[in-house]
């Protein structure tokens, strides 16, 4: 194993765990449950699950662009009629890869 | 409004969704990995000690292109600087009588999926609980690992003969999210979605996906604070 790609694990591993758990541990956004921070970290999951969407989906905007349609439409479509995160999930995948085979 | 159990074994049911997306998409990982030339154990070290997909994937390139260790961690740590509001968001969520002493176990695996499976059984009525989160965080982590490993196996050319597992493998971590979002979504949660992601676009093609990631989830945040 290199040494160089054993020490940008730990660094990188060990700053992931002090983002983690570190503001849980200072207590960080609790006390006051009222006023502005209650509401940045009310809007903080929405917003981050937001942004992992739009940019995941961004790179792929400039391939093929049938297949991330359908993809799409899958996940919203069993959402809809399921309301199954795994279900919509592997739907928007299996869509994505069957209209990928066939365009 | 519901009240249900919140043990290690219902945390486990609510992986799996988690551990379904994980699993393929860890594979991938472990195939380009090798194909990046990284030796099996490495890949699976990167995945145990690392545990963040997009930025996994990113250092691959990193160290491929044969980048300094101290730019490939400074670029690899400012992509992860989102979860740190992670854990006020979910005790907030929680509640302030909300247990935490074994929180330096459980917020290890505090990934994108796992606080948004977490927040989303809170938004719908369970009551928060540090064995449910064990839950949750193992079968995500043991998901990850081990299709990290099986991917490894597998080699860098396992899936150049079938291209549309490979588009569709590509596309389950999108899947994810989006399906995620649609799980948490409210009414009050629209403008903070918009906002998130027009600043994700602009941030993005700007200066660069980093930037869009970080100044999206910062400027969604903000607009939570504004809205009344």
């Amino acid at each position: 194993m290199r040494g160089e790609v054993v020490v940008l694990a730990l660094i990188v591993g060990l700053a992931n765990y002090a983002f983690r758990y570190g503001p849980i541990r200072m207590g960080w956004g609790e006390g006051q449950a009222a006023g502005r921070m209650a509401r940045f970290l009310a809007a903080t999951g929405p917003a981050a699950i937001a942004t992992l969407v739009v940019a995941s989906v961004l790179p792929m905007v400039g391939a093929a662009r049938l297949p991330l349609v359908a993809g799409i439409a899958a996940v919203l479509a069993v959402w809809v009629w399921r309301r199954s995160v795994v279900l919509a999930t592997l739907a928007g995948s299996l869509a994505y890869g069957a209209v990928f085979a066939l365009a | 409004m519901r009240e249900e159990t919140s043990g290690f074994a219902s945390g486990l049911v609510t992986a799996l969704p988690i551990a379904l997306g994980y699993f393929p998409i860890a594979f991938a990982f472990g195939v380009a990995a090798t194909k990046a030339g990284f030796s099996e154990a490495e890949a699976v070290m990167l995945s145990l000690v690392i545990y963040a997909g997009a930025s996994q994937f990113l250092a691959l390139a990193l160290v491929a292109s044969g980048a300094p260790v101290l730019v490939s961690a400074f670029t690899l740590v400012a992509m992860n600087l989102r979860h740190v509001l992670y854990g006020p968001a979910l005790m907030r969520a929680a509640g302030a009588d909300a247990a935490r002493k074994r929180a330096w176990g459980w917020a290890w695996g505090l990934t994108d999926e796992v606080f948004g499976a977490a927040l989303g059984e809170l938004a719908r009525g369970r009551r928060f609980g540090e064995p449910f989160m064990y839950g949750i965080g193992l079968g995500a982590y043991a998901a990850w690992v081990s299709g990290t490993a099986v991917g490894t196996l597998a080699g860098g050319g396992a899936l150049q003969a079938y291209p549309a597992v490979e588009a569709g493998l590509g596309f389950m971590l999108p899947a994810l999210f989006l399906a995620l979002l649609l799980s948490i979504l409210t009414r009050a949660a629209v403008p903070v979605i918009a906002v998130a992601g027009v600043a994700t676009v602009a941030g993005t093609l700007a200066v660069s996906p980093t930037v869009g990631i970080l100044g999206g989830m910062v400027a969604g945040a903000l607009a939570g604070v504004v809205r009344k």
